[in-house]
C-alpha cells in the first residue's frame, strides 16, 4: 500500500528535506506534491486525492493554520490527516493546531526519525504497511 | 546568572542545535569580527518582541546548501543559499522562543533577505551579538529584544 503525500512549505529548501526524508525511511509513498503555502495547496487539492498533508505553518498568503480551517470547512477535504511541521512549537500553538484539526505534530529542527513515525501514526498505518485501529485522540498522539 | 547571560546561552543552544540538526554544520563561538555576504532578518513579537538578524559568508550558506539538500558546490544557486539562510533564522527563532518559555505564544514574521557585503563586530548596538566560526567560514547573530511594558 502506498500513500499520496502532499508537503507545504515557503521553503523550496524544506520541501526537498521533507521529501528526501519520506522518500528514504522506507515510507510508502505513491505521488508527492509540493505547495509554497495553504493557496496553493487548496489549488492542488481540487484537482488531486491525497492521503495526508504536511505543512508548516508561518507561510504567507493562507498560513498553517489557515488552510486547516479551509480544510475543516471542505466535506471532501475534511478527513485528510493533516501533520503541522513547524518552528512555531509552543504548547498553546500546538493545542491551537489540535483544536483546528491538525493530527500530528513535529517541532524544527527535526530529526528524520520524527517524521517517519508521525506519517505512520496519523495515517493509521504500522511501519509493516498494515493498517493498525488507533483508539487515540489526536492530543495524545507523539508530538 | 543572570537573565541576559541566560538568555544569550538559550539563543547559542538553539544555533547550535539547528545548525547541528539541519545543516550538519558544527559551530565554535569567536572572538573576531568577520566579513559577510547577506543578511537575513526576522521580528517576533507576543509576551517579548524583537528581532534576530544573521549575517552569513557566502561559503558557510554554500555548506549549509550542500549539506541540507545534498548538492554539489557548483549545484548551489543564490536563491537556494538565500532559501536555506532564512529557514536557518525561522529555526533558530522558533526554537529559541520555545526554549525561552514554552507556555507563551509568540508570533514570527515571514523572514526578510538582503544580499549585501559588511563587516559584523561583536560590539554591534544589539542586545546579543554572537559570533561563529566553522572549518574558517563565519557567521554572525544578533537580537535585539524588548519586554512588553
Amino acid at each position: 500500500m502506498s500513500f499520496n503525500v502532499l508537503i507545504v512549505d515557503d521553503s523550496n529548501s524544506m520541501r526537498a528535506v521533507i521529501k528526501k526524508i519520506i522518500t528514504i525511511s522506507g515510507f510508502q509513498m505513491d505521488k508527492c506534491l509540493e505547495a509554497g503555502n495553504g493557496r496553493e495547496a487548496m489549488e492542488l487539492l481540487a484537482q488531486n486525492w491525497v492521503d495526508v498533508i504536511v505543512s508548516d505553518i508561518n507561510m504567507p498568503e493562507v498560513n498553517g493554520l489557515e488552510l486547516l480551517d479551509q480544510l475543516s470547512n471542505n466535506d471532501m477535504l475534511k478527513e485528510i490527516p493533516v501533520i503541522m511541521i513547524t518552528t512555531e512549537g509552543s504548547e498553546e500553538r500546538m493545542k491551537e493546531a489540535f483544536s483546528r484539526g491538525a493530527k500530528g505534530f513535529i517541532k524544527k529542527p527535526f530529526l528524520p526519525e520524527e517524521i517517519k513515525k508521525v506519517l505512520y501514526q496519523v495515517i493509521g498505518v504500522g511501519q509493516d504497511g498494515q493498517y493498525e485501529e488507533d483508539t487515540r485522540s489526536s492530543d495524545e498522539l507523539d508530538f | 546568572m543572570d537573565n541576559m547571560k541566560k538568555t544569550q546561552e538559550v539563543l547559542m543552544n538553539s544555533i547550535f542545535e539547528v545548525f547541528e540538526k539541519m545543516f550538519f554544520v558544527f559551530l565554535e563561538p569567536l572572538d573576531e569580527d568577520i566579513r559577510y555576504d547577506m543578511v537575513t532578518s526576522i521580528h517576533f513579537s507576543g509576551p517579548m518582541k524583537g528581532d534576530i538578524r544573521a549575517y552569513i559568508s557566502k561559503p558557510i550558506a554554500s555548506i549549509m546548501v550542500e549539506n541540507m539538500l545534498g548538492m554539489d558546490s557548483k549545484e548551489v544557486t543564490d536563491k537556494a543559499m538565500e532559501d536555506c539562510a532564512k529557514e536557518a533564522l525561522n529555526m533558530i527563532a522558533g526554537s529559541f522562543l520555545n526554549k525561552l518559555d514554552s507556555k507563551k505564544v509568540f508570533d514570527l514574521s515571514i523572514p526578510s533577505y538582503e544580499k549585501k557585503t559588511g563587516k559584523f563586530s561583536k560590539s554591534s548596538d544589539a542586545t546579543i551579538a554572537l559570533i561563529f566560526d566553522s572549518d574558517g567560514q563565519q557567521m554572525g547573530i544578533e537580537m535585539n529584544m524588548e519586554t512588553k511594558k
